[in-house]
C-alpha cells in the first residue's frame, strides 16, 4: 500500500521526517519497503505552453510541437495525440533524467530534432497508468519547475501490511500505528457541512436480515449534485496511491477507502426503487452484473445488498451494474458499511474478485468507523462539489459497542519475551495505543482494545504489543538451557544418507535435484519403457503448468533427463545422484511417498584414464558402485535376482535387490529404446534403492573372532558349465559345504568357441582355513572331492583339463 | 689396483676378482705356497696375504656397491613419470549446493543441540496450516500459494513448509523438545527468486521458561556461525500465524557491508531467517499447557542463503542440474 507523508501528517502531526518513519514503521513490524521523494528526477523537468502543434512531416503517428517555457521556445517531437495548442504541458529538457530512468538526450526523430520530451504521468511516475502526456491546469505558470507547479515536494511510502494488520490499509490506520510508536497524537480532521431539505427518511430506508454478517450499516442521502471531475490535488492523490480517477462521487468514495480504510458505495439513488435497501444472503444461485460489466454466477451462500426483489450489490465486494453512478445520476446514496471478514472473503473469492473493498474487508474493517468515513466523504465532496446533503444519518448497528475487554498479566510479557517490563512498562504501551486499562485483581488487568485491532483477542496478541512497540532491539540476547536433545531415527536417517552421498562423490559422482513434479504427459508417453502405473500416480490438483503434473514415481527419468542434457552441453562423463522422495498411492502407509537415492552412470568406466580402461560402463560398474552404497548404508547381506519386471533395462541385464525377503532396490542398464527416447548414445547404467529397506536392516556390533594362527591352504578350481549357471550361486554352495572353507571367489570368467556353445568356463579360488589347526592332507582332499561332486550333481561342471 | 679401477661392470669386476681369487687365483696361489715354506717365513706371508686378501675384498666390495648404486639410477631413470597426468581413480563429483548449504545448517544446529526430525512432503491440511494455526478461509493462507493434490479428498497437499514437522514432534513428544526439520517444501510461484520447489530448515524449541531473548541469543550464535564474522544482524517485528511475537531477521548485507545496493534493495540489510514464539494455540492442538512451557520457533530459506554465501542471481539454476554449474561447488 502507498501512503503519501504530507496525507499523514494531516492525521498525525509527527516530528518523524520520511526517511525516519520509514525505519520507525519498519522496526514495528509495518515494513515500509521503499520511501520516494516525488521530486526526484524532476529537476529539468518545467511547465511549458504548447504554441504551435502541427502533424510530422515524415511520420503519421507523430506531431511537432512549439513549446515556450517563457524564455525560449523548443521544437519538440512528440507520439501523443492528447493535446491541443495552448495546452499547458510537462516538459523535460535535455539533460533530465526522469524517475523512470529515461534519460533525455537531444535527438532527430525521422528527420526533425526534438529538444526535449513531452511527458506523461507514468513516466513522471506520478500515476501507474496514463492515457497520453500530462496536461496541466490552465492557470499554470510556464517555466515554473513542476514539482513546485504540482506541489511534489512531499514523499510516497511504500508500505508491505502483513495479513493480520489490515487496520493499517488506510492513512488513519498508519497515524495511529506511529502513535504508537512515537506518543504523538492522531487529530481527526473536522466533517462540517451544510444539511438541508427533506430528511433522510423520506428519500431512502435500510433493513439489514442478516445482521450476523452485517453488524453495522450507515448511509447518507446527498441530492442535487453534478457529476464532475475531482480537483487535480485529488486526481493526483489517488493516481500516487494507484487508484484511477473516474468523477467525483466514485473518487470520493475511494479517497475515503485510502484515507480512512472504510470502503463505501455509491448507489445512483434514482435507479433505486422506493422499496427500501436490505442486506440478506442471495438464497438461490442467480446472475448478477456487477459493474465492471461482468455477468457473474452468484451463489445461494453469498451476502447481497438487495433493493426490494433485486440484488444491487455484492456486500463488501462490488457493486451492481443496476444501481451504479453514470454521468447523468444526480442523487447518490453513500453506503458505509461493515461485513464480516468471513462472508466478504467467501463471496470474493468464489467470484475470483479482489477489489480494494473486499481486500479490507476480509481483514477487518473498523466497525466503529463507518459514520465518520460518511461525514467526512459528505464534508470533502461537498466543498468542491454543490450538493444538498440530507439531513440525518441512517445507522443501522451504530448502538452496538465494538471492541472488546482481554485479560492481561503484565507478568506474562516478562516470563515470554525474557526482558524486564514490569507494570509500567506494559502500562506506557497501552496508553500509547490509547487501551484503557482496568485492574482486575492482583497482576491481572482488563485491557480496552480499540474496535479497529481485530488482530487482539487474547494475551499473547498484547504481550506481542507491549514487545513490538517496546522494540525487540531492547530484548537481550540469552541463550536457551535445555536437557540434551534425543537422537532420533531421522538423524540417523540423514546422517547414513550423508555418508553414502560422500561416497558417492568420491565415485566422481555429482549431486542432482530434480522437481518433485513432473510431466504426466512425458510418463505417459513412454509409459511401457518406464513401467509407469497411472493408477498409482499421485497428481496435482492445481499445476503451474504442464510440465509439474503428477510427483515422480521414481527418480529415474528426471535422472534420464539430466544425463542427457549434459551429454548434449558435451559434458562426456556423466555420474549423477539424487537423494530424494518418489510419491504414489501404495507407497509407505498412506504417506504416499518414499526417500529414494539413485544414481547413474554415462561414460567410460574411469573416466578421465589415460592408460588404458576406455571400455564404457556396464552392468558390473553399477552393481559395484550399488554394494558398496548399501553397505555405507549399513544394509544387511542382499541378494541380486535377475528381474524382467523392470521394462527400463535391458533385458537380462538387470537386479531386483533383496534384502530380508524385501525389494530393497534395483539395478541394471537402462534399455536402448529408452535411451533413444532421451536423445542418449551410449550405455547407461542405473541403480534406484529405498532407503527406508535399506536402513530397516539393525546393525549389530560386529564380534571379534580368533585372528587364524594356522596358514590356510589355497585350491584354484577351473570348471565349464552351462553359461545359465549363475556364479553367484555356485559360491555360495561351495562355501556352504563345511566350515573349513573360508572364502570362495571367482577370478576367471569366459566363454568361446574353445569352451563350446551354451557352456562357460568359470574360474575360482577357495580358502580353507580352520581356526584350531592345520589340515591334514586327507582332509583337504576329501573337501576336494566334495566341490567336484558339487560342481558335477548341481551344475553339470566338467574341471577342466587342458 | 689398477684393473680394479679400470673395471667397468660387475662383470668386469668378477673377471678382476678371479685374478685374485679364483682357484688358480693370485691368492689363491700364495697360499697354496705356504706349505713349502719353512714356519718362520710361513707366519709372516701368511698374514700377509690375509691383509692383502682382507684390503681387495673390501675394495671389490665398495667397487660393487659402487656398481649397484649406478645400476639402480638408471634402471630409476628409465622408469621416470609423469607427476601431473591424472590419478587412476576417477575425479571427485560435486554436491549440490542446496544439499551442502542444508546440510551445514542442519549440522550447526545439531551441534547447538537440536535434533534432525524430517516429515512427509505431502501433508494433511490439518498438519500445515489448521494445527499451525491457520483457520480455513484466513487471509494467511494466501501467503502461501499451495499445491493441492488431486483427488477425492482435497485434505492432502504439499506442504508448504516444513513447520507441519512442529506438530508432528509435538503430537508424539513432551517438553523439552528441540528439534531442526530440514526438507523440500513447495508453493505455486515460479520467477527469478521464486521455485514451485524449494528447501527450508526449520527449527523450534519447547521448555519451561524458553523466552524470545533465547530465540535472539540462539539465531544470534547461528548467524555467526553460518556467515563467519559477528555480522550485525536485526530482529523486526512481523507475523506468522504460528508464531507470536514474530520476528523477520535481517543480516547485514553481505555484498555491500551495510551501505546499500541492488542485492539488499538499498535497504543494507537481508532478510534471512523468520521466527517467533510458539503460539498458545498451537500449544492447543498438540496438548501442551502454556501456562507450564513456552517455545520458540524460526525457519528459513536454504535457497535463499545459497544464493547469498556463492552470488547466485537466479534459483533456476539450481534445478537445472547443468554440471558445468554443479562442478563450481
Amino acid at each position: 500500500m502507498k501512503i503519501l507523508y504530507s496525507w499523514l501528517r494531516e492525521f498525525i502531526d509527527t516530528r518523524l521526517s520520511p526517511s525516519q518513519l520509514q525505519e520507525a514503521l519498519t522496526m514495528a513490524g509495518i515494513e515500509v519497503s521503499a520511501c520516494r521523494f516525488l521530486g526526484d528526477g524532476l529537476d529539468l523537468v518545467v511547465v511549458a505552453k504548447i504554441l504551435e502543434k502541427k502533424q510530422h512531416p515524415n511520420a503519421d503517428k507523430l506531431s511537432l510541437c512549439r513549446v515556450t517555457d517563457g524564455e525560449r521556445e523548443y521544437g519538440i517531437v512528440c507520439g501523443a495525440k492528447n493535446m491541443s495548442e495552448g495546452d499547458h504541458v510537462a516538459l523535460s529538457k535535455i539533460g533530465a533524467k526522469l524517475p523512470n530512468g529515461l534519460e533525455i538526450k537531444k535527438a532527430k526523430i525521422r528527420g526533425e530534432a526534438s529538444e526535449g520530451m513531452l511527458c506523461s504521468e507514468t513516466e513522471l511516475r506520478l500515476a501507474e497508468e496514463s492515457a497520453g502526456i500530462m496536461i496541466l491546469p490552465p492557470d499554470s505558470i510556464p517555466g515554473t519547475p513542476l514539482a513546485v507547479a504540482l506541489g511534489l515536494s512531499d514523499h510516497l511510502l511504500e508500505i508491505e501490511i502483513t495479513p493480520n494488520r489490515g487496520d493499517c490499509l488506510s492513512v488513519l490506520g498508519v497515524a495511529r500505528e506511529v502513535a504508537a510508536i512515537t506518543g504523538e497524537k492522531v487529530v481527526l480532521p473536522g466533517t462540517d457541512f451544510p444539511e438541508s431539505g427533506e430528511p433522510i427518511g423520506s428519500f431512502a430506508s435500510v433493513t439489514v436480515s442478516d445482521a450476523d454478517h452485517c453488524p453495522r450499516y450507515s448511509a447518507r442521502v446527498v441530492s442535487d449534485l453534478l457529476i464532475a471531475p475531482s480537483p487535480a490535488w485529488m486526481q493526483r492523490r489517488l493516481s500516487l496511491c494507484g487508484i484511477r480517477p473516474i468523477n467525483n462521487v466514485v473518487d470520493i468514495t475511494n479517497y475515503l477507502l485510502l484515507e480512512v480504510g472504510q470502503p463505501m458505495h455509491a448507489f445512483d439513488l434514482d435507479r433505486l426503487t422506493a422499496s427500501g435497501i436490505d442486506v440478506r444472503r442471495s438464497g438461490i444461485e442467480r446472475e448478477f452484473i456487477t459493474l465492471d460489466g461482468i455477468r457473474r454466477k452468484v451463489l445461494p451462500e453469498m451476502l447481497l445488498i438487495w433493493n426490494g426483489d433485486r440484488p444491487v450489490a455484492v456486500a463488501g465486494v462490488m457493486g451492481g451494474e443496476n444501481t451504479e453512478v453514470l454521468p447523468s445520476t444526480s442523487r447518490v446514496l453513500f453506503e458505509s458499511a461493515h461485513f464480516a471478514p468471513s462472508a466478504v472473503r467467501f463471496a470474493a473469492r468464489r467470484l475470483g474478485i479482489s477489489s480494494e473493498s473486499s481486500y479490507r474487508f476480509e481483514r477487518g474493517v473498523d466497525p466503529a468507523g463507518t459514520v465518520y468515513a460518511l461525514q467526512r466523504a459528505i464534508s470533502l465532496l461537498s466543498r468542491h462539489t454543490p450538493l444538498v446533503a440530507a439531513p440525518g444519518t441512517i445507522d443501522l448497528g451504530g448502538d452496538r459497542t465494538f471492541g472488546r475487554s482481554v485479560s492481561f498479566r503484565p507478568s506474562q510479557a516478562d516470563r515470554i519475551i525474557g526482558r524486564a517490563y514490569g507494570e509500567d512498562g506494559c502500562r506506557a504501551i497501552f496508553d500509547r495505543m490509547a487501551f484503557p486499562i482496568a485492574i482486575s485483581g492482583p497482576g491481572a488487568w482488563q485491557v480496552r482494545v480499540a474496535p479497529h485491532r481485530f488482530d487482539i483477542e487474547r494475551e499473547i496478541d498484547l504481550v506481542e504489543e507491549v514487545a513490538r512497540l517496546t522494540g525487540y532491539d531492547s530484548i537481550p540476547t540469552t541463550y536457551p538451557e535445555s536437557a540434551a536433545p534425543e537422537f532420533s531415527a531421522d538423524d540417523r536417517l540423514t546422517a547414513t544418507v550423508e555418508r553414502a552421498s560422500e561416497y558417492l562423490r568420491t565415485q566422481g559422482f555429482s549431486q542432482v535435484l530434480n522437481y518433485s513434479f513432473v510431466s504426466e504427459k512425458e510418463l505417459t508417453r513412454h509409459a511401457n519403457l518406464l513401467g509407469y502405473d497411472p493408477s498409482d500416480a499421485m497428481r496435482l490438483a492445481n499445476p503451474l503448468s504442464d510440465d509439474m503434473t503428477v510427483m515422480r514415481p521414481d527418480l529415474l527419468m528426471g535422472l534420464l533427463r539430466n544425463v542427457s542434457s549434459n551429454v548434449r552441453r558435451f559434458v562426456d562423463e556423466v555420474r549423477l545422484f539424487e537423494n530424494g522422495k518418489a510419491f504414489g498411492k501404495s507407497l509407505a502407509n498412506s504417506l504416499f511417498e518414499e526417500q529414494r537415492l539413485a544414481f547413474a552412470l554415462y561414460g567410460h568406466r574411469l573416466p578421465g584414464a589415460w592408460s588404458g580402461a576406455h571400455e564404457w560402463v556396464d552392468f558390473f560398474d553399477v552393481k559395484g558402485i550399488t554394494e558398496t552404497v548399501l553397505n555405507v548404508l549399513g544394509a544387511g547381506a542382499v541378494h541380486f535376482v535377475p528381474t524382467r519386471s523392470r521394462s527400463f533395462f535391458v533385458e537380462g541385464q538387470a537386479a531386483e535387490i533383496i534384502m530380508a525377503g524385501e525389494t530393497v532396490g534395483w539395478m541394471g542398464v537402462i534399455n536402448h529404446e529408452l535411451l533413444s527416447a532421451f536423445d542418449i548414445e551410449r550405455p547407461v547404467c542405473y541403480a534406484e534403492l529405498r532407503i527406508p529397506i535399506a536402513l530397516s536392516n539393525v546393525e549389530r556390533p560386529a564380534i571379534h573372532r580368533e585372528i587364524p594362527k594356522f596358514p590356510p591352504v589355497f585350491r584354484d578350481y577351473a570348471c565349464i558349465v552351462p553359461s545359465v549357471a549363475a556364479v553367484g550361486d555356485i559360491l555360495a554352495m561351495v562355501r556352504e559345504l563345511t566350515p573349513e572353507i573360508a572364502s570362495a571367489a571367482v577370478f576367471d570368467v569366459f566363454t568361446g568357441e574353445k569352451i563350446g556353445e551354451g557352456k562357460k568356463s568359470i574360474a575360482f579360488r577357495i580358502k580353507l582355513q580352520p581356526s584350531d589347526r592345520t589340515l591334514t592332507e586327507s582332509e583337504v582332499n576329501s573337501i576336494h572331492t566334495k566341490v567336484l561332486n558339487l560342481l558335477d550333481n548341481r551344475f553339470g561342471g566338467k574341471i577342466r583339463t587342458s | 689396483m689398477r684393473s680394479l679401477s679400470d673395471a667397468k661392470s660387475e662383470s668386469d669386476l668378477n673377471s678382476v676378482k678371479g685374478i685374485f681369487f679364483g682357484k688358480k687365483g693370485t691368492l689363491s696361489e700364495i697360499m697354496k705356497g705356504l706349505s713349502g715354506l719353512p714356519i718362520e717365513e710361513r707366519k709372516q706371508v701368511g698374514a700377509a696375504a690375509n691383509a692383502a686378501r682382507q684390503t681387495l675384498e673390501a675394495a671389490f666390495d665398495a667397487r660393487l656397491a659402487e656398481f649397484r648404486e649406478r645400476e639402480r639410477k638408471t634402471r630409476d631413470a628409465a622408469g621416470l613419470i609423469d607427476v601431473t597426468l591424472p590419478g587412476r581413480l576417477p575425479a571427485a563429483g560435486h554436491r549440490h549446493p542446496i544439499s551442502r548449504t542444508m546440510a551445514d545448517i542442519v549440522s550447526i544446529f545439531n551441534r547447538l543441540g537440536f535434533s534432525t526430525r524430517l516429515g512427509p512432503e505431502i501433508e494433511k491440511d490439518y498438519y500445515n496450516f489448521e494445527a499451525l494455526n491457520f483457520p480455513a478461509d484466513h487471509p494467511a493462507r494466501e501467503m502461501q500459494d499451495t499445491f493441492f493434490m488431486d483427488g477425492p479428498s482435497s485434505d492432502l497437499l504439499l506442504r508448504t513448509h516444513t513447520s507441519p514437522i512442529q506438530i508432528r514432534t509435538m503430537e508424539s513428544s513432551r517438553p523439552p523438545v528441540r528439534v531442526v526439520a530440514p526438507g523440500a517444501v513447495y508453493r505455486c510461484d515460479s520467477d527469478i527468486t521464486h521455485s514451485p520447489m524449494f528447501h527450508q530448515v526449520e527449527g523450534f524449541a519447547v521448555d519451561q521458561n524458553v523466552t524470545f531473548s533465547d530465540v535472539k541469543g540462539l539465531l544470534t550464535e547461528f548467524c555467526s556461525m553460518m556467515f563467519g564474522e559477528r555480522k550485525p544482524l536485526r530482529f523486526r517485528p512481523s507475523f506468522f500465524p504460528f508464531t507470536e511475537p514474530s520476528a523477520e531477521v535481517d543480516i547485514e548485507c553481505v555484498i555491500c557491508g551495510g551501505k546499500g545496493c541492488r542485492v539488499c534493495k538499498g535497504s543494507g540489510w537481508l532478510e534471512i531467517l523468520g521466527c517467533g514464539m510458539i503460539d498458545p494455540a498451537v500449544f492447543g492442538f498438540v496438548d501442551y499447557d502454556p501456562d507450564l512451557y513456552t517455545g520458540f520457533a524460526f525457519g528459513m530459506g536454504v535457497e535463499r542463503i545459497a544464493m547469498l554465501r556463492h552470488g547466485i542471481g537466479d534459483i533456476r539454476l539450481f534445478f537445472e542440474n547443468d554440471l558445468r554449474f554443479l562442478s563450481r561447488f
